[in-house]
């Protein structure tokens, strides 16, 4: 940008900045207000929100006497049979699951889209983006129907298997995006010298590809570790729901118990948040990686 | 022409390969997506869940006739164009800003980033414990200025744009996120080419900037609405589509019917095909425009 008028210092420019800040201040407070909302919730006396609290500089909600009780009772809160530790359990199960499962599953399918040519690639690849089109709803319906059918309703398979399959139509993209962009030369290079198929794929692709099957592991985790609509109807019994569902059942229509509402969201989030600010940078790029070439 | 079946066994391999993640497909989206189209027809509900059989297209014509139906597309039609255009203006001027000189652009960043990082879940019950009616800190904050309470989530004039803003909130992080990336990949010295040409702000940004980042604003469009369109959490977790149909969508619509105690699956089946229909065009765009289906 040298030579263009970029060097000087006028008051347009000076007014500029300012109104630049201003927005970008106002945007970023947005962007944080409920988290604040919800670290002051979580360390406030009391489920009701109603005392215990005040505002600081009139906006930010502190609390008066801060308390890790909520933090406390999360660990030991039951619900007619089914406790904190079954409902993590049953997150962590369904979770790893799917996330072995997805990855296991589209890294294949991703190299076939990308280094093989067969009759009907192109409708297969298209049917496997077809689901992202749906309303969700459409399938949860059937799904339910043929799950109680074969007996999977209140079982860890009746998530597992839709969650994975669910994140087959972005995953399956974004591996074969990932695929394309390593050159051919260099796995065709590595069977002629003798190596055999499996051996190209498993020593030189999926070392060069690394950073998008984090990012397969990653849409398969938050997935299916924060899914309320399918497991709400697939897992009715309380001892076996998973940590969104013990979640949402604190907030009822009667009452709702907001302070270990919010130390249960901050034990949920934390670990999400860390992940995915680690990653972002790999999220986007097979999302977007085909728009931006113009 | 004899070589199909010889094509189709030289590719035995490659068919293996997609063969698990194809079966699963068929079993859980195409058949399901079947399914739902002939369970449409029938009459399957809470009192013929086994003993259901063909009734045409009853379903249908009770929904057209159901004067409710033109509320609900007129909700999904606000909902979703409410959301996306202030979601993708905001995207982009958040990324334009950014994009520029400014100091401080890491931090910005992760702040700005925080609701596209956070469970979309957790932070839809946390708006909802915002917008509360007693203890709510909106009405809190209004209480500090004189300002009686607003029934935020109980007053059908206040309950849509109170989802509307929750969802725009989740929404704008992803959008700058695309919009951050297209304007990092415009070579510089397009613009430095402009400015010995006399371009300066405004003309670099209208024939340069926009022109070169369009085909992300129609992705992020698309997507966006695609998305938007579908989005149960943020239409049900806050209202649950309530008061009585004020923030209903089809997509919630067709979840209450099913699983909101009277399993009337097959209206919410003919529910769910209708917005299918709604949905789909937008969403051949989408996969024409990314060229997705394309060999390498």
């Amino acid at each position: 940008m040298k030579g263009s008028s970029g060097g000087r210092w006028t008051v347009g420019k000076a007014i500029q900045s300012v109104l630049k800040h201003a927005f970008l201040i106002i945007m970023a407070v947005i962007s944080i207000y409920p988290v604040l909302w919800v670290v002051s919730t979580a360390f406030t006396p009391g489920e009701t929100l109603a005392t215990g609290w005040h505002f600081l500089l009139g906006f930010v909600p502190v609390p008066d006497h801060p308390t890790i009780d909520h933090f406390a009772s999360v660990l030991n809160l039951q619900v007619t049979g089914g406790t904190f530790a079954d409902w993590l359990r049953n997150s962590l199960v369904i979770t790893v699951s799917t996330v072995l499962a997805s990855v296991a599953l589209t890294l294949p399918a991703g190299y076939a889209f990308s280094r093989r040519v067969f009759p009907g690639r192109g409708a297969l690849m298209f049917s496997f983006l077809l689901p992202t089109m749906f309303p969700g709803v459409v399938t949860i319906i059937p799904q339910f129907l043929i799950f109680a059918t074969l007996g999977l309703v209140n079982s860890y398979l009746g998530c597992i298997i839709p969650y994975t399959v669910g994140s087959f139509a972005l995953s399956i993209f974004i591996m074969k995006g990932a695929f394309d962009s390593v050159p051919r030369d260099l796995d065709e290079a590595a069977t002629i010298d003798g190596a055999s198929e499996f051996r190209a794929f498993w020593q030189i692709l999926v070392p060069l590809t690394l950073p998008s099957i984090a990012t397969v592991s990653l849409w398969a985790f938050m997935g299916s570790w924060l899914d309320f609509a399918l497991a709400h109807v697939m897992l009715q019994s309380n001892s076996l729901w998973t940590l969104p569902l013990a979640l949402y059942s604190l907030i009822t229509p009667t009452y709702t118990y907001y302070g270990t509402f919010s130390a249960m969201s901050l034990i949920m989030a934390v670990p999400v948040f860390i992940v995915f600010m680690i990653f972002q940078k790999y999220l986007v790029t097979g999302l977007t990686s085909g728009s931006v070439k113009g | 022409m004899a070589s199909v079946l010889e094509r189709l066994k030289a590719s035995k391999t490659s068919y293996l390969y997609i063969l698990p993640a194809l079966i699963g497909l068929l079993f859980l989206v195409l058949y399901p997506f079947a399914y739902d189209i002939y369970i449409s027809f029938t009459n399957m509900n809470i009192g013929h869940i086994r003993d259901f059989s063909l009734i045409g297209l009853t379903n249908f014509s009770y929904i057209f006739s159901d004067p409710d139906f033109i509320v609900i597309v007129e909700n999904t039609v606000v909902w979703t164009v409410a959301n996306v255009i202030p979601t993708v203006a905001l995207g982009l001027l958040l990324a334009l800003i950014l994009n520029s000189k400014v100091r401080g652009k890491t931090i910005y960043r992760m702040f700005l980033i925080v609701p596209w990082a956070m469970p979309s879940f957790i932070t839809l019950l946390i708006w909802k414990g915002m917008y509360d009616l007693q203890y709510g800190v909106f009405n809190k904050f209004l209480e500090q200025f004189g300002v009686a309470p607003i029934n935020w989530l109980g007053d059908c004039h206040w309950a849509f744009p109170a989802i509307v803003i929750a969802n725009i909130w989740l929404g704008y992080p992803f959008m700058m996120i695309i919009f951050s990336g297209a304007l990092q990949s415009i070579p510089t010295e397009l613009y430095e080419a402009a400015s010995i040409d006399g371009a300066v702000g405004y003309r670099q940004m209208l024939h340069i900037t926009i022109p070169l980042i369009r085909p992300t604003i129609i992705l992020g469009l698309l997507l966006g609405s695609i998305w938007t369109f579908n989005n149960f959490n943020s239409a049900y977790l806050i209202t649950a589509g309530g008061p009585g149909i004020c923030t209903t969508i089809f997509i919630t619509q067709a979840y209450n019917l099913a699983f909101g105690g009277l399993l009337n699956f097959s209206v919410a089946a003919a529910y769910a095909l209708i917005a299918f229909v709604f949905l789909f065009f937008p969403g051949l765009l989408w996969t024409r425009y990314m060229g997705v289906t394309k060999s390498s």
